[in-house]
C-alpha cells in the first residue's frame, strides 16, 4: 500500500510510456536507423572489422555534434507529453484529486520525462554498441563516457524545458518559451550588436558571442571536439613491393567534456526551480500563458522589449532606412518605430496574460515606461551614453592589440612595443574624436564628387585582447583626400604620421622578430609573367635586403594612392608564421602575409632579386612604363 | 473568493450543497477535493487538511461535473489508473458492479456517451471504496432508470460502509429525496446549513383566509413572500407552523392550512433576503 501513495507511483510512470510510446518508438526508430546505416556501410566496404578507438572517435562526434542538437528538440517534446497535464482544468483537476503528493506527481513525470528521452538513445547505442563488439570494436570507455555525456545533455535540455513547463500554463506556449530560452543570449546578442552598429562609431559587428554559454546547443556544438592523435608508420608492402605511409589513432579524447556536467548541473538546477514553482502553481492557472504571477510582468515587459526591438528595426527598415544618410539610424524616426511596435507587442501580452482583448483601461503607465525605455535607448545610444564608442582600453588592460592598418596586420603588446600601441591609440583617439568628419567624408568618396572630394579609402580595425580574456573590436573605414594628409591634426594626417613612422615600418617587415618565422613567399613579375614561389631562404635573404634599404631610407613610407604608377610592376609577398596558445593551453599556429611594394630607389632587394635569379633586368618596368608599352602595343 | 468557516457533514450523511450559479460550489468541491489550494485557513476532513494529504485523499473519490479520462484510455485502463493509486479499490466491487453498468469496458471512454462516461464514473470511484464520495452534478445525463439505480448504490455505500457522501446539484427535487443534510452556498459563504428536517422545520407555508375587513396581510405578520388568489392568501414565514398559528390566531382567520415546502421553496425564500427573489416578470 505505501507504494501507492509514496514519492513515485509506478502506475503512472507506466501510463505515462505507454500513452505515449508512438513519441519514443518513433525516436527510437530513428535512433536505430545510425547502427543500421553503419552495419549497411560495412557491408559495403567489405570490412566488418573496426578498432575501438575509432568507435570512440564515432561515439564523441555524435556527442559534440549531434546529441546536443537531437536532445534540444526531443526534450520539449517529452516535456509537452508529461507535463500537459497541467494545461487542462480537467486534467489537472483529476491529477491533482489524486491521492498523491505534488513531491510524487513531480518526480514520477520527471523520470517518465527522462526514461522517454533514454529509451531512443538506450536503442541506438545499444545496437550501436552490440554491432560494434561484433565487429571486435567494443570500447568499455568510450561507451561509458557516451553514455554519462547523453545523460547529462538530456538531464541539461529536459531541465530547461521543465522549467518552462511550469512557467506557463498553455500547451502552445511552452515550446515557444522553451526556443525562447534557449536561443534568448543569442538573440540577444545579435539585437544588441545590430543596433550598436546602426549608431555607434567604429562598431561593426554581427554578433559577438560572449553570452554563447547561456545557449547550451550553441554552446556545446562549438566548445566539445573530438581530439585525435594519431602515429604514422611506414609499412611494407610484401606482395606489390613498396613502402606506403599508414596512420594509426593513438588516443581520441573529447575536449572540454566538463560543460557537459556543467549543464547538466544548471539542468538540476531548473529541475529544482522547477519543483518550487510546481509547489506554489494554481491549479487555477491552467490555460494561462503565464502560469506564475511574479512572472507576469516579466512576460509582459519582455514581449514589448523584443517586439520594439525587432520590429521596430523592421518598421525602420520597412518606412525610414532608404531616407537614412549613411549606415548610421536616424535616432527620432527610429523611436518612433521602437515605440510604434514595443507598444503592439505590449497591447499583445496584455492581451494573452488576460484573455481578452479589453486590456487598454489602466494600461497607461505600463505604456508610458516603454514609450520612455524606447526614447531613453535611442538617446543614450545616439550620444553613447555607456561610453561604448570612446571605450579605448587602457595599457594595463591589454594583453595585446592586433592593429590591421595600411594593408598590414601588426601584434603590438604593451611589454614589446609600448610606444607603437600607443600610437595606435592616438590614432583611435583621433578617428573618435573627428567621427562626424570621417562619416561625412566616407558618404562623399562613396557617392564620388569633385576632384577636391575624398579619393583614397582605408580600414583599419583594432582588436584588443584584454587581461581578463574579452575581446575589444573596432573597425573604422576612414576616406581622405590627398590634401588632408599635410593639414595638422587631421584624421588623415595622425594616421599617415603613424604608418610611415620608422617604428612601425620596422614593425611591418618583421625582420628580426623572433616570433615570426617566414615560411613562404611569391615573386611575380607584371611584365615578363614570371610567377615564383619562395622558398624560406629566398624569403630570409630577400628580407635582409628590404630591411638595408629601409635602413637606407629607401623602403617603407606607404602609398595611400598607389596611383602614381612610380613603383615596379611586381607583387612580392612574404607569408610569415608564429606559434600560439590558446585559452585553453592548446599549441597552434597563426599565418599571415605582407605584401611589398618594390620602388627603383629599392638598390639592395633589386640586387637580391637578381642574384636570386627570380627576376632579370626586363622585370624591373615601373607601372607607369608598363602601362605606356601595353597602350603601345 | 470563497469564505467557509465552518462546513460540517456527519460521518454517514448525504449532504446536498446548494446554491444559485456562481456561488463557489464547484470551487469549494475542488478545495475539498485538494485541487486548489485555500488562500488562507484549511481544509480539513476528520481534522487533518486536504492539502497535499495523500493518505487522506486516498479515502476521497470525486466525481466532477467535467470527468476527465485519458483520451484513448478504455473503462478497463482507467480502472488500472485508479487502481494503481488508490489503496482500497477493490477489483472484487469492480467487477461486481460490472453487472449493474452493463458498459464495454474495453471501448474508449470518449466513443460513449455522456450518461455511459457519467455511469463510468460512478463505477470506477465506488470501487476505490471511499470514504467520502464527492459529487458534482452527478446524475446529469442519466437516464432515470439509471439515475435510481446510483443512487441505490451510493445509499447503499451510506448505509452500509458510513461512506459520507457531498452532493452539489441544482436538482433540488431529487436531493430532496437523498439528502440528509443542507448547506445553502451564496456569494462564496454559507448562507445557513442544516439537517433537512431542521430545514423544512424552521420555515413554513400557510394558506390563510382572513375575516371580513382584512383583505391584505397585516403588517404585522413578518412574511417571506405572500400571494393571493380570491380570497386565499398563501404565506412563507420563517418559523414553525405551531408559532405561525399562534401568531395568526389574534386575527381570527376563517381558515389555516399548513402546507410542507419542498427544498426548492426553500432554496428560493431563504435566498430571497440575499437579493435572490424570484421577481415576478411581466413581459
Amino acid at each position: 500500500m505505501q507504494s501507492k501513495t509514496s514519492f513515485f507511483n509506478r502506475t503512472l510512470f507506466r501510463k505515462n510510456l505507454s500513452r505515449y510510446w508512438p513519441l519514443w518508438g518513433f525516436a527510437s526508430f530513428v535512433g536505430f536507423l545510425a547502427p543500421a546505416a553503419a552495419l549497411v556501410r560495412m557491408a559495403q566496404s567489405g570490412s566488418m572489422s573496426v578498432e575501438p578507438l575509432v568507435v570512440r572517435q564515432s561515439y564523441y562526434y555524435l556527442v559534440g555534434d549531434i546529441v546536443p542538437i537531437i536532445s534540444l528538440v526531443y526534450a520539449i517534446l517529452c516535456a509537452m507529453a508529461v507535463w500537459n497535464y497541467l494545461y487542462n482544468p480537467r486534467s489537472v483537476g483529476m491529477m491533482h484529486s489524486l491521492p498523491i503528493r505534488r513531491q510524487g506527481l513531480f518526480l514520477t513525470n520527471l523520470l517518465s520525462g527522462l526514461a522517454m528521452m533514454a529509451i531512443p538513445y538506450l536503442v541506438a547505442g545499444g545496437l550501436g554498441t552490440l554491432l560494434f563488439a561484433c565487429c571486435g570494436g567494443f570500447d568499455a570507455w568510450g561507451t561509458l563516457a557516451t553514455v554519462l555525456a547523453v545523460i547529462g545533455q538530456s538531464v541539461t535540455f529536459f531541465g530547461l524545458a521543465t522549467f518552462c513547463a511550469f512557467l506557463t500554463g498553455n500547451i502552445f506556449a511552452l515550446p515557444v518559451l522553451y526556443f525562447l530560452f534557449n536561443f534568448l543570449a543569442p538573440l540577444g546578442d545579435w539585437l544588441c550588436n545590430l543596433f550598436a552598429r546602426g549608431f555607434l562609431f567604429g562598431f561593426t559587428a554581427d554578433y559577438s558571442g560572449s553570452v554563447d554559454f547561456l545557449c547550451p546547443v550553441v554552446y556545446l556544438t562549438q566548445r566539445l571536439y573530438v581530439n585525435t592523435e594519431m602515429s604514422y608508420q611506414e609499412v611494407f608492402n610484401v606482395q606489390g613491393g613498396g613502402h606506403s605511409t599508414e596512420y594509426v589513432i593513438t588516443s581520441v579524447t573529447l575536449e572540454n567534456a566538463w560543460l557537459i556536467a556543467a549543464y547538466a548541473a544548471a539542468g538540476l538546477v531548473f529541475l529544482a526551480l522547477a519543483y518550487l514553482l510546481y509547489r506554489r502553481r494554481e491549479s487555477e492557472r491552467a490555460g494561462d500563458v503565464v502560469a506564475v504571477r511574479v512572472f507576469r510582468p516579466v512576460f509582459r515587459f519582455g514581449v514589448a522589449t523584443l517586439s520594439a526591438l525587432l520590429g521596430g528595426r523592421l518598421l525602420y527598415a520597412l518606412l525610414w532606412e532608404s531616407f537614412q544618410v549613411g549606415d548610421t539610424f536616424t535616432p527620432v524616426p527610429l523611436a518612433i518605430c521602437l515605440i510604434v511596435a514595443g507598444l503592439i507587442g505590449y497591447y499583445a501580452a496584455s492581451m494573452l496574460l488576460a484573455k481578452s482583448l479589453r486590456v487598454f483601461r489602466g494600461s497607461a503607465v505600463g505604456a508610458l515606461c516603454l514609450v520612455a525605455a524606447c526614447v531613453a535607448f535611442c538617446a543614450g545610444m545616439r550620444y553613447d551614453l555607456f561610453g561604448i564608442e570612446r571605450r579605448i582600453p587602457d595599457q594595463n588592460e591589454i594583453t595585446q592589440l592586433e592593429i590591421y592598418l595600411a594593408r598590414n596586420t601588426y601584434y603590438l603588446t604593451p611589454e614589446d612595443q609600448p610606444e607603437l600601441l600607443s600610437g595606435a591609440q592616438d590614432l583611435q583617439r583621433t578617428l573618435i574624436a573627428q567621427k562626424d568628419l570621417i562619416r561625412s567624408n566616407y558618404e562623399t568618396y562613396r557617392h564620388g564628387g569633385s576632384s577636391s572630394d575624398p579619393d583614397a579609402s582605408t580600414n583599419i580595425r583594432y582588436i584588443y585582447t584584454l587581461k581578463n580574456g574579452a575581446t575589444v573590436e573596432r573597425f573604422y573605414v576612414v576616406s581622405f583626400a590627398r590634401s588632408d594628409l599635410q593639414t595638422s591634426g587631421s584624421y588623415a594626417n595622425v594616421m599617415d604620421s603613424f604608418v610611415n613612422s620608422p617604428a612601425l615600418r620596422q614593425a611591418r617587415l618583421r625582420w628580426g622578430d623572433p616570433e615570426f618565422h617566414v615560411e613562404s613567399g611569391s615573386f611575380d613579375s607584371q611584365s615578363t609573367g614570371d610567377y615564383f614561389n619562395l622558398g624560406t631562404q629566398e624569403c630570409e635573404t630577400l628580407l635582409s635586403a628590404i630591411a638595408r634599404d629601409a635602413e637606407n631610407g629607401n623602403w617603407g613610407r606607404y602609398d595611400w594612392f598607389e596611383d602614381d604608377g612610380t613603383a615596379y610592376a611586381m607583387d612580392l609577398s612574404f607569408d610569415f608564421y608564429r606559434d600560439l596558445i590558446d585559452e585553453h593551453g592548446t599549441h597552434y599556429r597563426s599565418y599571415d602575409s605582407i605584401y611589398i611594394t618594390v620602388r627603383p630607389e629599392m638598390t639592395e632587394t633589386k640586387q637580391a632579386l637578381l642574384d636570386l635569379n627570380l627576376a632579370t633586368e626586363q622585370d624591373f618596368v615601373t607601372w607607369q612604363e608598363l602601362n605606356g608599352i601595353t597602350t603601345e602595343a | 473568493m470563497i469564505q467557509v468557516k465552518n462546513l460540517t457533514m456527519p460521518q454517514g450523511s448525504v449532504y446536498g450543497l446548494v446554491g444559485p450559479n456562481g456561488a463557489g460550489k464547484s470551487t469549494l468541491i475542488r478545495h475539498l477535493t485538494g485541487i486548489y489550494r485555500p488562500d488562507s485557513g484549511s481544509i480539513t476532513i476528520d481534522g487533518q487538511p486536504v492539502w497535499e494529504n495523500a493518505a487522506l485523499k486516498a479515502r476521497i473519490a470525486a466525481i466532477p461535473d467535467d470527468w476527465y479520462y485519458f483520451n484513448t484510455a478504455s473503462i478497463r485502463d482507467m480502472m488500472r489508473f485508479y487502481r494503481g493509486f488508490y489503496p482500497r479499490f477493490s477489483q472484487e466491487r469492480y467487477e461486481k458492479l460490472r453487472d449493474i453498468f452493463r458498459l464495454d469496458e474495453k471501448r474508449p471512454i470518449r466513443r460513449l456517451s455522456k450518461g455511459m462516461q457519467k455511469q463510468a464514473a460512478f463505477w470506477l470511484s465506488l470501487s476505490a471504496m471511499p470514504d467520502c464520495l464527492i459529487l458534482d452534478e452527478p446524475v446529469d445525463g442519466l437516464d432515470p432508470v439509471m439515475r435510481r439505480q446510483v443512487w441505490s448504490l451510493v445509499m447503499g455505500d451510506v448505509s452500509e460502509r458510513g461512506t459520507t457522501v457531498l452532493v452539489s446539484s441544482h436538482n433540488l427535487r431529487e436531493l430532496e429525496d437523498v439528502c440528509d443534510h443542507v448547506g445553502i452556498l451564496d456569494h462564496g459563504k454559507v448562507l445557513l446549513e442544516r439537517s433537512l428536517a431542521q430545514l423544512q422545520d424552521n420555515m413554513v407555508k400557510l394558506q390563510v383566509v382572513f375575516p371580513d375587513g382584512i383583505t391584505e396581510v397585516p403588517a404585522e405578520i413578518p412574511v417571506l413572500h405572500a400571494s393571493k388568489i380570491g380570497r386565499i392568501h398563501t404565506l412563507i414565514l420563517r418559523m414553525n407552523a405551531d408559532e405561525a398559528t399562534a401568531l395568526l390566531a389574534q386575527y381570527q382567520p376563517l381558515l389555516v392550512d399548513a402546507v410542507p415546502l419542498t427544498l426548492e421553496e426553500i432554496f428560493i425564500y431563504e435566498l430571497g433576503g440575499a437579493d435572490y427573489a424570484v421577481k415576478d416578470i411581466v413581459l
